[in-house]
């Protein structure tokens, strides 16, 4: 008989397993569920993980989706304050925060037609919230002016609210994708941009002319400046060499005579050195001696 | 799902009456041989139960690959936390369907994205002549894509990021479409940096500094969106638009021509002013040798005087008489060609022609007649 009891402790365990099942349902990561009570919401799970119920018919379980849902609006055409055109989409994050809430107006749960509904409340919200801002609020090299993200955050605080207490919506985030101007708009941006162009050229080319010229006369002017120092120091050193070898020429005073003597011979010999030719008659000593008679002055 | 438990219970209790059939007494042959039949399949069918049961049990057993990772869910939860909950690869045990469940998820942590929101649509047909088809005057904001820059232009810009799924759970399970925020948090990052450049800044002078702004803001979107995705890499290429690009050209030519003609200019200063160094240090040196040249002559005509002077002051003309022909000895000794004229007999002055015709010497040779003629008189 032992046969017959492990077969019935077999069945008892598939049958609690089954019961089991009728009475819990699951709840994934990516999901929310309403527990609702013949066909009343009674309960909402927010958290993944295993759950209790009443078995069908009296109590039934939906899911919904828990995860992050993107939207993307249209490139449209907004008024800013000061009335320029300005093309903007944004994009935004949301997901179902308050199954109670969103479960009674999205027929199905659908998530499309919520997201419809979202997209014309962003859009409204956005269009209202650039309209309070000017153009330079978008675009600035002024750190200050710019209010780039404080216009996202803006719009976010705008829909979040709505958006939850409507539909038991959480918009996560809103920020802007794409921003653009109006196509005949960018004709004229165009042209501007052409006409900057042609001016930074102009000075580029003018900037070119005058900074060589500059760095020219100024390496003219440096040379000038160094030769002439460099003469003046010559000059100095070669008056100091005056004034030492005047010094030195205060012994000639001793005696005039010789030194006289000793400045012809030496310009005598210096013009002499080289390669010279010599017409001397009988009066140069010591050619007197080669005169007709030895002695001199016999014919004077 | 809920049949698969009852499918293994419906047998069981089946078999157990069955078998009780057959200990009824039945005689004859035929009933006998029925019923071995009927029990040789119950034996084929409970084996086929076990079975059943065993790969019921096993159902969860995955091999994950080297390209896949896994995740499982424990009553839709996952298991483990961050990079932790990746399983895999290799065997993955987990339990039986209504209490785990195995996702798998692609291996590679390190993703990548595009924002192509800056870029115009780039136009695949040529002209006949084998050009690009020129582009038409205005930007079309549906084809066309293009930023904003701080001082009003308009230029466009293209971006590639790489990033990397910290959190693996987060990224996968908390967004229907995480990759597209993530492109989307790159063309704000685009938007939203370009809108606080010049034009010469992004296009040119400070792409880093742009490139730089682009990635911060993207980590910081993807950090404010909890997508649990970090950045990586942020590549940008930027552009004048087409319509304008000529005009950009110019400028840069215009700029390149400016640096030419800088550093021509700088080159011909550096020129002159080292030359001018090197005159200035070669009249310097000039004047000092100038200096020493006459300080020493001078100084050894000092020394040479003081040393004559004692013994010309014993005898002054004789002493006189000595240098003289000393010097002329020399002189003579020195001299290439020597004439002696001796005066004429009746005392009158002798006249000397000279053809002066070598070629150096001309001014010596000039120079030197006189001085015997003058001396003569």
């Amino acid at each position: 008989m032992t046969k017959n009891r492990v077969n019935l402790a077999v069945g008892i365990f598939l049958m609690l397993v089954f019961v089991l099942l009728l009475f819990s349902f699951q709840v994934r990561q990516t999901e929310l569920a309403i527990v609702t009570t013949f066909e009343k919401v009674t309960r909402t799970v927010n958290q993944p993980g295993f759950n209790f119920k009443w078995p069908w018919p009296v109590q039934k379980v939906y899911y919904l989706d828990r995860r992050v849902q993107n939207l993307e609006t249209k490139l449209e055409e907004t008024l800013t304050k000061d009335s320029r055109n300005l093309l903007i989409s944004v994009y935004a994050g949301w997901a179902i925060s308050d199954p109670a809430r969103f479960f009674p107006n999205f027929p199905g749960a659908s998530l499309a037609e919520a997201g419809r509904r979202l997209d014309e409340m962003i859009r409204s919200k956005k269009n209202e919230t650039v309209g309070l801002h000017e153009f330079r609020r978008f675009i600035s090299t002024d750190e200050k002016e710019l209010k780039f993200g404080e216009i996202e955050l803006e719009i976010l605080n705008k829909v979040r609210p709505e958006a939850l207490a409507n539909y038991g919506i959480e918009v996560k985030f809103i920020r802007i994708k794409r921003l653009g101007l109006p196509e005949s708009i960018t004709q004229k941006v165009f042209d501007r941009m052409q006409k900057e162009r042609q001016r930074l050229v102009q000075k580029f080319q003018g900037e070119g002319e005058s900074r060589a010229t500059e760095i020219k006369t100024a390496a003219d002017r440096d040379r000038d400046k160094l030769l002439a120092e460099a003469d003046a120091e010559a000059t100095r050193i070669r008056g100091q060499g005056d004034l030492e070898a005047a010094r030195a020429y205060e012994v000639f005073q001793q005696k005039p005579d010789l030194a006289i003597l000793l400045l012809k011979l030496q310009a005598l010999e210096e013009t002499l050195k080289e390669r010279t030719t010599l017409v001397l008659d009988q009066q140069t000593p010591p050619f007197d001696l080669l005169r007709d008679t030895n002695a001199p002055g016999i014919r004077r | 799902m809920s049949e698969q438990p009852q499918q293994p219970r419906k047998g069981p209790p089946g078999a157990t009456r069955l078998r009780l059939t057959p200990a009824a007494p039945v005689e004859d042959a035929g009933s006998q041989a029925l019923s071995e039949a009927l029990r040789s399949s119950f034996f084929l069918v409970k084996i086929a139960m076990v079975l059943l049961a065993l790969y019921f049990c096993c159902s969860n057993f995955k091999f994950v690959s080297e390209q896949e990772r896994a995740v499982v869910l424990r009553f839709g939860r996952p298991v483990g936390e961050g990079e932790a909950a990746l399983a895999g690869p290799g065997l993955l045990m987990a339990f039986p369907y209504p209490i785990d469940e195995v996702v798998s998820l692609p291996a590679a942590q390190i993703l990548s994205a595009a924002s192509s929101v800056g870029w115009y649509m780039e136009d695949p047909r040529t002209t006949a002549a084998g050009a690009a088809v020129p582009p038409r005057p205005t930007l079309n904001p549906v084809q066309d894509g293009y930023t904003l820059t701080g001082d009003g232009n308009i230029i466009h810009v293209k971006a590639t990021l790489r990033y990397r799924v910290i959190e693996p759970i987060k990224f996968y399970f908390n967004f229907t479409n995480s990759a597209e925020l993530v492109t989307n948090a790159l063309n704000n990052a685009l938007y939203h940096a370009s809108a606080r450049f010049t034009v010469d800044d992004a296009l040119r002078r400070n792409l880093a500094g742009l490139q730089e702004k682009v990635a911060a803001r993207t980590e910081e979107l993807l950090r404010e969106q909890d997508l649990g995705a970090q950045v990586q890499q942020v590549d940008l290429v930027t552009a004048p638009p087409r319509q304008v690009k000529e005009a950009f050209d110019q400028v840069t030519a215009a700029e390149n021509q400016r640096s030419e003609l800088i550093n021509e200019a700088e080159g011909y200063a550096n020129n002159i002013l080292s030359r001018a160094k090197g005159e200035a240090e070669a009249r310097r040196n000039r004047g000092l040798a100038d200096r020493t040249r006459l300080v020493t002559e001078v100084e050894a005509e000092a020394r040479y005087f003081k040393e004559l002077l004692p013994s010309y002051n014993q005898g002054p003309e004789l002493f006189a008489r000595r240098l003289q022909a000393e010097t002329l000895g020399r002189v003579m000794t020195n001299a290439q060609e020597k004439f002696f004229l001796p005066a004429r007999a009746d005392g009158q002055p002798r006249e000397v022609r000279l053809q002066l015709s070598r070629e150096a010497q001309k001014p010596k040779a000039a120079l030197e007649t006189p001085k015997p003629a003058g001396h003569s008189h």
